[in-house]
């Protein structure tokens, strides 16, 4: 009896249940996933640097992104009847899928730069150091001036700028070095070219085997001295005696011109005079007759066509000597041997004997060595 | 009933009226790019760059917001939410600015502070030079001063760097001024060194 008024009661819950779970179907959420990866998305981004690096494809994510945000974080668009497209979800997809592609491609840019920036950058760190190291090797440092320096620091920029992940500065800092440094090169071999003109090479050949004739002619001894193997022998009577290392002024490697420019003159001198123990400061000195005519006219032609400062004056008292300090690795201009060994030289050789000061006696001497190096060094970069 | 709807038609018509006379809110949208503008000035697009540009997003969507507004029929226009938006891309551009302020001076103290830092390492080769002996021994000291000479000259670069505001190359040519003054520092020491065992000497021609 009382089964009917329980049945239409248990209908009546079934269909509110129904009623219930239609309108539940109706409130659907944005996926907070799909938030959360785009979020994602624009933290990896601004990782990348996307803000400075590519403003452009950061201003067009945040352009979208900020608006679908705030839409998510209001309420309006979080409801709708199953029959309605959800279009914030929609956009949302479409911008997970953009931000995705734009966080992919600038991670692919950012690796290459990253790799080009390295790759730069220990390109001139490897540059600089063979630079430095054949300049040093050929005393050339004073022949560049201040541009050591200036490469130098721009170099440590190139790689401070890497260091704090600055790639596209490291690159720039890096170029400007490898210009700097192919500057250099090229100021090297203008200045010290000769050393590798086979027309210069057979001056100084011929002027050698003039020293050589001489001393076999005069039954004598002579000496040659090669600046850039930085080497003297002693000649007697036209034959080898001996061959001894030498060091030369600070900028020896260039061609004298005037006083106090450290370069240690090139040509054909006598020994004027032989200091032996209380009369030099360096232990034994051979005296030279620089500046003989040739120097003066050089210095007279070079003043004229403004190659020397008309204020200097073109200096004097070149020796072959020996050391006051061991440690000394350069003269002012002179020619240095070890004491035990100008003790020798200072032995054997007369007083009017010939000196020939030569840049290099072959092709193939160190200066021209290091310039060729340099050279194909400097096509690298 | 005709009183009654004679009395509402004219509020109904006022409240129409009043809605077909819905504006943009001209002063918000000013104050807020205006904001943007200074916050642009401030350097907020170097120095907070991931915030000025979700501030440009802001103002981006604020004018879409006006501009899909006043393509509606007037009756139904509304910019109570551009107006929000406006108000709150203001209150954003006035933090993202003095953020922006805070991190440029922040920038600007340690490109300072660095370029001390750079200038005592080259003062110090500069007084080692200086201390150097002018007689025959200053060839062992030549190339250095070549190098001191290169290293006061670029000094300059650094102040040029701070006075373009470009604080990240400044402090990048500090530091590598000072790693070679510190350089050159130990070459010098070590070659006076050299030069402390030999005796002093008149100048010579050479």
């Amino acid at each position: 009896m009382a089964v009917a008024p329980v049945r239409s009661g248990l209908v009546a819950l079934a269909q509110g249940f129904v009623l219930v779970g239609t309108l539940s179907a109706c409130v659907q959420a944005i996926p907070p996933e799909l938030v959360s990866a785009i979020d994602r998305i624009d933290q990896q981004l601004v990782a990348l640097k996307a803000p400075e690096v590519a403003p452009e494809e950061y201003a067009r994510f945040v352009r979208q992104w900020v608006p679908l945000r705030a839409r998510v974080q209001s309420d309006d668009d979080l409801v709708r009847w199953p029959w309605e497209a959800n279009e914030l979800e929609a956009e949302l997809r479409r911008l997970h899928e953009e931000g995705g592609s734009t966080l992919a491609k600038l991670h692919s840019e950012r690796q290459t730069q990253q790799h080009r920036a390295q790759q730069n950058v220990l390109r001139v760190e490897e540059r600089l150091r063979a630079l430095s190291l054949q300049v040093d090797a050929i005393d050339g440092r004073i022949v560049l001036g201040g541009k050591p320096v200036q490469s130098d620091l721009l170099v440590k920029q190139a790689r401070s700028f890497y260091d704090q992940h600055d790639y596209q500065r490291a690159i720039e800092a890096a170029d400007l070095a490898g210009k700097a440094l192919r500057v250099q090169s090229a100021l090297l071999a203008r200045e010290l070219g000769r050393y590798a003109d086979e027309q210069h090479i057979r001056s100084w050949q011929a002027m050698a085997q003039q020293t050589i004739d001489w001393s076999r002619t005069h039954r004598s001894t002579a000496i040659v001295v090669s600046k850039a193997e930085r080497v003297l022998t002693l000649y007697k009577n036209g034959n080898k005696v001996v061959s001894y290392p030498v060091r030369l002024g600070f900028n020896g490697i260039r061609e004298k011109q005037f006083q106090g420019d450290g370069a240690t003159p090139e040509g054909r001198y006598r020994i004027t005079d032989k200091r032996g123990a209380g009369r030099t400061q360096f232990y034994r000195a051979l005296v030279l007759d620089y500046p003989n005519q040739d120097d003066r006219r050089r210095f007279v032609q070079g003043k004229k066509m403004g190659r020397i400062p008309l204020a200097k004056q073109i200096g004097g008292q070149i020796e072959i000597h020996g050391v006051e300090n061991e440690l000394m690795a350069q003269t002012l201009g002179c020619v240095m041997l070890d004491n035990a060994q100008m003790s020798a030289l200072f032995e054997r050789v007369e007083q009017g004997s010939v000196v020939s000061i030569v840049g290099a006696l072959t092709g193939r001497n160190a200066v021209a060595t290091a310039l060729a190096q340099l050279g194909a060094h400097g096509e690298e970069t | 009933m005709n009183m009654t709807i004679n009395r509402l038609a004219p509020l109904m018509l006022g409240a129409v009226l009043l809605a077909g006379c819905a504006k943009p809110p001209a002063e918000q949208i000013d104050a807020a790019e205006k904001a943007l503008k200074e916050a642009q000035m401030s350097g907020a697009a170097i120095y907070t760059a991931q915030e000025y540009a979700k501030l440009e997003a802001s103002v981006t969507a604020m004018k879409k917001e006006v501009t899909d507004q006043d393509g509606k029929f007037a009756l139904f226009r509304d910019y109570g939410k551009a107006e929000q938006l406006a108000v709150s891309a203001k209150a954003d551009s006035e933090l993202v600015k003095a953020d922006a302020v805070k991190k440029k001076e922040e920038a600007k103290a340690g490109a300072l502070q660095a370029q001390q830092v750079a200038q005592e390492a080259v003062k110090s080769a500069v007084e080692l030079v200086a201390s150097a002996p002018v007689g025959k021994d200053r060839a062992a000291l030549e190339a250095i001063k070549n190098d001191v000479e290169a290293l006061k000259a670029s000094l300059n670069q650094i102040q040029l760097a701070i006075d373009k505001e470009d604080y990240p190359a400044a402090q990048a040519q500090s530091k590598a001024i000072h790693d070679k003054g510190q350089a050159v520092s130990a070459e010098l020491q070590n070659a006076l060194a050299k030069v402390g065992k030999g005796k002093p000497s008149a100048p010579k021609k050479k």
